[in-house]
């Protein structure tokens, strides 16, 4: 079953302007649970905005957007703001960390605003850390991170809620060869080990390549034809 | 002292314009340096405090929640103001340095506002020449204004008149004839002994409050000896120490508004230092009548003040409405030559104090919420550029789940915080600062005198925190609001 469902939608900016600006259109999509998407596209193609859209950041201005039992499409954005917190883990390009924060403090950030016990708040944190290898670094500030750290710190928080899909939009463009290699590694194993389903925008083909799917998208729509459904199993 | 005292001891400086302008502003530029200087000692008491609030905090995140939670978000806030502590420092002794000013202004204005301000109770009235500049009347005035009391209902008039009545009259010289120095010159005031002790007094500062009890029970002794002998004086401490006397000494003064008339005079006795009389003198209205008296056979003629001796009579009136039946009798009274008025002490003042009408509303609606508008600024642009600082950091909350309203108290909240601290410091600050070097004057007498009246009114203690809990909600306002309506989506803009 498809955990996200696009359907029809269509996204134009400025629409009551004389001059709107139609950035998706007609376009329909389907991420299965579990699956690595990425998305490529030239730039202004509008993988970005499609990225926003699933990930509740913005509404559309037609069609729907259903992911997980829940047709986000509709809502306002306290809903949407309360429905990030629960189902969507964002992993950005430049990490986003907040500097005053420590590693553990950042990871914390989102289950502030979920109900549970301080104790389960740090077992989770814990957890988190440990799985993205940064268990001996907790209380140290992103300052005294290297930029792959602090990318690990990003997906730790990304997935410390538990959510029905990680976002990411260029995990990659701001770490160096090694660094991005772990990452992906790192987003292969959320995949593999807890089943995460991951969308992931990137410019860079070799990021891309680590997906099992790649949706490219060009002035709106998904280019047909040019999907790849790749095993999990050949990129392990 | 009266007002109408003031004219009897030399005018001060003729100052030009220009001159005030220049006075005026060194003036303010000292005071904003004093300012700044205070602002800047208590900076570490604002961080304390600050890392104290944290640490609760930190205690707090402890607990279960939500309070352990929220705690968390409350720590953020501290956190975000540690960032840059150059800047929060600054935006504090800035709005030190403004609350400062705000105090002393309102400190002035409210002053002169109680002064001036019409009462409808128990109130001082004073009788004075109508038509003349400064006030001389002839002694029988006192007797006439007596007479016309008692044809008032008694529920009008002071329950007991000779407790309530006193007359002034102010007698300058110097101990040497014809050589008045500052060292060696002196003003007294003419009245009956009665009067020091009676409560009449008790604005001049004559009152067990003011003196403690061991001065005031000096002083009701030193009272009744000076109505042992018409000589006996009183000499504030302050005078006697420019002079070079003690209690127990003689002096001859030499008077220079009553030519030809010279004071034999014993020192009795002494107005504490430090006080309203620490400066002045007294002795009884009837021994210059009698050497008035004593000239007029001398010399076959009567002296040419001897009918313009009274300067003032102070009466406590029982209500405003008993005042104003005074009034209405003495107001148009032909019996009064020459002509003689009933005003309340505070329109005296306020009579006193009218030149500076237009400084006083300029400070109240001008000056006043212009501060408070700096004050305003100072914040808004400094939280402002904060947020902007942190605009991405505050998309990646509300990217998180943090809901606008809490994105936009966190910034509220370090608006807040700064302007509670920085008003309440500076009006504890200035409040507690004025009053020990009030408590510093009266006890240091001499030059020191006039800070010993000082006193910051108390409601700024409360009204300090409040305007800066104000001004952190108004200076944050427009800031909050835009962090509150951070889009989202711009987080991943710079993806194409």
């Amino acid at each position: 079953m498809a955990i996200v469902e696009v359907t029809d939608l269509e996204k134009t900016f400025n629409a009551d302007s004389p001059d709107p600006v139609r950035v998706l259109e007609d376009l329909n999509l389907e991420v299965e649970e579990g699956e690595f998407v990425a998305l490529m596209g030239p730039s202004g193609s509008g993988k970005t905005t499609l990225l926003n859209l699933i990930a509740g950041l913005d509404s559309p201005t037609r069609g729907t957007i259903r992911v997980g039992d829940q047709v986000i499409s509709g809502m306002s954005e306290s809903e949407l703001a309360k429905w990030r917190t629960r189902n969507v883990g964002f992993v950005f390009q430049f990490y986003n960390l907040l500097p005053v924060l420590t590693a553990a403090e950042n990871v914390e950030l989102p289950l502030l605003l979920l109900p549970m016990t301080g104790a389960e708040r740090k077992q989770r944190v814990r957890n988190a850390l440990e799985i993205v290898g940064l268990g001996d670094r907790m209380s140290h500030r992103p300052g005294k991170l290297s930029g792959g750290q602090c990318q690990r710190v990003g997906i730790a928080r990304a997935i410390v809620t538990d959510p029905t899909i990680v976002v990411c939009d260029e995990p990659t463009g701001a770490l160096d060869a090694k660094s991005a290699d772990n990452a992906l590694n790192l987003l292969e194993q959320l995949r593999a080990d807890l089943g995460k389903t991951i969308i992931m925008v990137t410019h860079d083909p070799h990021a891309a390549e680590r997906a099992q799917r790649i949706v490219h998208l060009e002035k709106g729509r998904i280019v047909p034809g040019d999907e790849r459904l790749r095993l999990a199993s050949t990129r392990r | 002292m009266p007002p109408e005292a003031a004219s009897f001891m030399g005018g001060g400086p003729d100052l030009s314009l220009l001159q005030l302008a220049v006075y005026a502003v060194l003036g303010l530029l000292l005071v904003i340096f004093i300012l700044t200087l205070m602002g800047i000692g208590t900076l570490p008491i604002f961080f304390t405090a600050l890392l104290g609030l944290q640490l609760g905090l930190g205690a707090a995140q402890n607990l279960p929640d939500p309070i352990g939670k929220w705690s968390k978000v409350g720590g953020l806030v501290f956190r975000n103001m540690r960032r840059n502590l150059l800047r929060t420092a600054l935006v504090y002794v800035a709005l030190f340095v403004l609350t400062g000013m705000l105090t002393l202004i309102y400190t002035f204005v409210t002053s002169l506002v109680k002064l001036t301000a019409d009462k409808e109770g128990q109130q001082l009235v004073i009788l004075t020449e109508k038509h003349s500049i400064p006030s001389q009347m002839p002694p029988g005035h006192e007797r006439r204004l007596r007479e016309l009391l008692r044809e008032l209902d008694p529920a009008d008039r002071p329950a007991d008149l000779d407790a309530n009545i006193m007359t002034w009259s102010f007698i300058g010289g110097s101990t040497e004839k014809g050589k008045p120095t500052p060292q060696n010159s002196l003003f007294f005031f003419a009245l009956s002994p009665e009067a020091i002790t009676s409560g009449m007094m008790a604005e001049q500062g004559l009152n067990p409050e003011d003196l403690g009890s061991t001065n005031w029970e000096e002083l009701l002794r030193v009272v009744e000896v000076v109505k042992e002998d018409k000589r006996h004086v009183v000499i504030g401490e302050d005078r006697l120490k420019i002079m070079n006397k003690r209690v127990g000494d003689t002096i001859t003064v030499y008077s220079t508004n009553y030519p030809g008339v010279s004071f034999e005079c014993i020192i009795v006795g002494a107005f504490p230092a430090g006080g309203r009389m620490g400066g002045a003198a007294a002795m009884r209205y009837d021994y210059l009548l009698s050497l008035l008296d004593e000239y007029e056979k001398a010399n076959g003629k009567k002296h040419p003040n001897a009918d313009r001796c009274l300067n003032l009579v102070w009466v406590r009136m029982p209500s405003k409405a008993a005042y104003e039946k005074l009034a209405g009798k003495v107001n148009n009274n032909t019996a009064f030559t020459p002509a003689a008025k009933l005003e309340t002490f505070s329109a005296i003042v306020g009579a006193f104090t009218e030149g500076l009408k237009d400084i006083l509303w300029g400070m109240k609606y001008i000056v006043m919420p212009a501060i408070v508008c700096i004050m305003c600024l100072v914040v808004g642009i400094t939280i402002t550029i904060g947020v902007r600082e942190r605009w991405k950091e505050m998309a990646v909350m509300k990217v998180l789940g943090f809901g606008p309203g809490q994105v936009m108290s966190t910034v509220v909240a370090e608006a807040v915080l700064i302007g509670l601290f920085g008003g309440m410091l500076a009006t504890w600050s200035m409040w507690g600062g004025v009053a020990l070097v009030s408590g510093w004057a009266k006890g240091a007498g001499g030059g020191a005198a006039f800070f010993a009246s000082l006193k910051v009114p108390v409601e700024v203690l409360w009204m300090g925190p409040a305007l800066g809990l104000f001004i952190g909600l108004v200076g944050s306002a427009l800031p909050s609001w835009s962090a509150r309506k951070v889009k989202v989506s711009e987080v991943f803009s710079q993806v194409a």
